[in-house]
């Protein structure tokens, strides 16, 4: 499936979300199964599967990494993490030493600790989205480094999961 | 029964029913506006309490209720709590007065001697009650809606739903209860913004936050826990009326005894809303009375680990959306339980503003349920409910872990594949396991069901591709289907749900449920089937008003001759077989008119908004007969 194609947005990774929410709605009025409720049934099927190909593609749109992952697979570059060169030492070291920290906030159970390191790593990935939305608007796309940049999201998006599911403890 | 008076000219009149653990409500939408119906109590509120006499008389509402203390092994009460569920469930096995059949795993069973109805049962007569009262009134029923806590897993709306069906109803929709009440707010108000639904019953707490929008409902995400209610608080109360009664040990807690606890317990809690103290009398073991005591400040204390919990689940449920409290633009209350002092002051330190219940909260979630079935049986487009799939689903993996197919809060309706492949030479099988929640561990989440898979190719190990396609529709019910990909061979899927019944027992148990077995059911399922013909005419109908220029003149001939034919059959046939054929034949020659009206509602939608992308998209998007071919329909229950 091709997201952009779906939803009729045109493909681009710096999106404006609003637009794409409003868009996302705008084709769900058309197509939830709740307008369908009183159609035979094979309107009803074929509303049901077109309204969750909307919210899948609404869902990839929505995620960066998967958004990254969509526009390349538009330009024929194999994705996926096999895909993906190796993690920079400085990235593995730095990622090592936050998890560190992250072990330690398991034990203190510090809520102002998580907030930070949260928040750092929230810091990073937003430079890392920035980074791969220039990578993406260059004229020529250099595929290596967007591949790079995608890893290093998933990296950081493992980290802010984990740290969600000590957030979930704290609560 | 809805039989004898079935009238097929006056318009059927859909109905939103609240199952609730402690009272259920049946409403409908007269003059635009929601109100409820009277139950066979004479008022709104049925009490969910079903009575089976020794005799084979069954009784609901306030008559079952009345043998609570006399019968309270025969007298269920609150069974929402046993829906979906094991009798060895942790749940299952709380304070409480009932004895269940061993030994079934699948489904609660109640020991009554010769009768052992499941939950699914004592639920039916719950809704059959409410059907009753809705048929008594409106002459004919249409289709329902029936609520459930948004934070209920796949085995508790299978089991609601499959309640409805044996209550003879037409179930339209299960409908998430904080988005019902949502829904009776946000159209009595006409407010837009952003707000959170904190829905405290009698056995289920749940959390919303969603966004109102014009007509739009959007959940933002859910959370809550389907064992936690105002029942908890009556236990906390009952568990220090039984030390004072001397009822200390397992021995002298007796379903007599209890059941005398579990209602003062109760009473003291009601008092207690008004008043700052209650005394009660309550029996004391080896005769004689004892005067029981509690303040308003000692409940406050006891029940404030439970509001914790409700508080927990909410400031998850705001993170989940990425939101603080102070970005709410208000706090709907539901539930009876929110009639507690200590829970609403509780919700306002939560949420840093006064809650919202100028809606009665016993009624409200009927109210939303009465305008979202008057909706969809108009197939009215002033609202749209875009609702979330409150609990992870995933697949075991070998180690016993976890792989989530579907995160929680995923929009509905949805879709996910996985692939999966086999492990050792010339493997031809496949299990899977699919279970729901959020822990890591499988054996920690629910487990929905057993997936065999067979006929596989013989094939070196790591060849064979299996994916697993799941699917969640609008009521949040989900269907799985495998496909070996290396053959494009769909495998025969064995299903065995963890929990609830078979649609095979359903339908067993329809018939009997029926006086005079087959034939009476044979009747129904004609009634059913002209039902379902009429609304299909009636749809068909009004495509011709608005969509006669999609076709060619060939194409209309072919739907015209089917329409007619459909039209002779569904008013003249006497055999439901006779009418489901031509309404099929009907279905298939509107088959791709279907697909042009979709893309042309698609582009009303968004009309202004980019229509020339839109309309290459649409021309260019996988199209619908790939989906259904990755879609089919495979439910396993």
């Amino acid at each position: 499936m091709n997201p952009f194609e779906t939803l009729g947005i045109e493909p681009v990774f710096s999106l404006d979300l609003t637009v794409l929410e409003q868009r996302h709605r705008d084709m769900s009025r058309a197509l939830h199964p709740d307008r369908h409720a009183a159609s035979g049934a094979t309107e009803r099927r074929m509303a049901l599967g077109r309204a969750i190909e909307v919210n899948e593609a609404f869902r990839i749109l929505k995620d960066p990494v998967r958004r990254a992952e969509a526009l390349l697979a538009l330009r024929g570059v194999a994705t996926g993490e096999g895909k993906e060169p190796p993690a920079s030492p400085a990235l593995l070291m730095e990622v090592m030493e936050r998890r560190e920290a992250l072990a330690e906030v398991r034990q203190t159970r510090s809520q102002p600790a998580l907030d930070r390191l949260i928040a750092e790593v929230q810091a990073e990935a937003g430079r890392t989205l920035t980074t791969l939305g220039n990578e993406f608007a260059s004229p020529t796309l250099n595929s290596t480094e967007v591949l790079k940049r995608i890893g290093e999201l998933r990296y950081y998006r493992r980290f802010l999961d984990e740290a969600a599911s000590i957030a979930d403890d704290l609560l | 029964m809805l039989l004898d008076i079935f009238d097929p000219k006056a318009p059927p009149q859909a109905i939103g029913i609240d199952l609730g653990t402690t009272n259920s409500i049946v409403a409908h939408v007269r003059d635009g506006r929601p109100v409820p119906l009277t139950t066979c109590d004479g008022s709104a509120l049925l009490p969910s309490v079903v009575h089976y006499g020794a005799e084979g008389s069954v009784l609901v509402g306030r008559n079952a209720a009345a043998y609570a203390t006399r019968e309270p092994e025969r007298t269920i009460s609150s069974v929402k709590r046993f829906m979906g569920r094991a009798a060895d469930d942790a749940e299952t096995t709380r304070l409480g007065a009932y004895k269940f059949v061993p030994g079934e795993s699948s489904v609660v069973r109640f020991d009554l001697g010769k009768l052992t109805p499941s939950a699914i049962e004592v639920s039916a007569e719950i809704l059959k009650s409410l059907r009753q009262s809705a048929v008594d009134q409106l002459m004919h029923v249409g289709g329902a809606v029936i609520t459930v806590p948004a934070y209920f897993d796949d085995a508790q709306r299978q089991a609601t739903r499959d309640a409805g069906r044996l209550a003879g109803l037409e179930v339209l929709r299960l409908l998430n209860e904080p988005t019902a009440a949502a829904l009776a707010y946000g159209l009595d108000k006409q407010e837009n913004g952003l707000f959170a639904v904190y829905d405290l019953g009698g056995g289920t707490f749940d959390v919303t936050i969603l966004l109102l929008d014009e007509g739009v409902f959007q959940v933002k995400s859910t959370g809550g826990d389907s064992a936690l209610g105002g029942d908890d608080m009556d236990r906390e109360i009952a568990e220090r009326m039984l030390m004072a009664m001397g009822a200390t040990t397992p021995e002298t807690r007796t379903p007599e005894v209890v059941s005398i606890a579990l209602e003062a317990a109760r009473r003291a809690k009601h008092g207690l809303t008004d008043a700052a103290e209650v005394r009660l009398e309550l029996p004391k073991k080896g005769g004689g009375n004892l005067l029981f005591s509690v303040t308003r400040a000692e409940f406050d204390g006891w029940i404030q680990p439970l509001l914790e919990r409700t508080g927990k689940a909410s400031r998850r449920a705001l993170r989940d959306a990425g939101l603080e409290a102070s970005a709410l633009n208000g706090v709907i209350l539901v539930g009876g339980s929110t009639r507690v002092p200590r829970v609403r002051s509780y919700v306002q330190e939560l949420f840093g503003k006064a809650p919202l219940s100028d809606i009665d909260p016993d009624l409200v979630v009927a109210y939303g349920a009465a305008i979202q079935a008057d909706l969809l049986s108009r197939s009215s487009d002033e609202v749209l409910l875009l609702d979330v799939l409150p609990l992870s689903l995933g697949i075991e993996t070998m180690g016993g872990g976890v792989d989530k197919i579907l995160p929680r809060n995923t929009g509905i309706p949805a879709g996910a594949k996985a692939t999966f492949t086999t492990y050792a030479d010339n493997q031809t099988g496949f299990d899977l396991h699919v279970v729901q929640g959020e822990r890591e561990i499988a054996t920690d989440c629910r487990s929905l069901a057993r997936f065999k898979l067979t006929g596989i190719p013989p094939l070196p190990a790591g060849f064979a591709r299996l994916e697993v396609s799941f699917h969640v529709d609008e009521n949040n019910l989900l269907s799985v289907k495998a496909v070996e990909l290396t053959t494009g061979i769909s495998q025969s899927v064995e299903v065995k749900p963890s929990y609830g019944l078979t649609d095979d027992e359903v339908e067993q148990m329809l018939i009997d449920a029926l006086d005079h077995g087959e034939s009476d059911f044979e009747l129904r399922r004609l009634r059913d089937a002209q039902v379902e013909a009429t609304r299909i005419l009636l749809a068909t109908d009004k495509a011709f008003d608005t969509d006669a220029d999609l076709l060619d003149v060939a194409e209309r001939t072919r739907i015209e001759q089917a329409l007619s034919a459909a039209r002779s059959a569904a008013s003249s046939a006497s055999k439901a077989s006779v009418i489901e054929n031509a309404i099929s034949a009907l279905d298939d020659a509107t088959h791709e008119w279907a697909g042009r009206r979709m893309n042309r509602a698609i582009q009303a939608a968004i009309a202004g908004k980019n229509l020339g992308t839109v309309e290459q998209s649409v021309a260019h998007a996988a199209g619908v007969e790939a989906h259904l071919a990755e879609h089919g329909e495979r439910a396993p229950r």
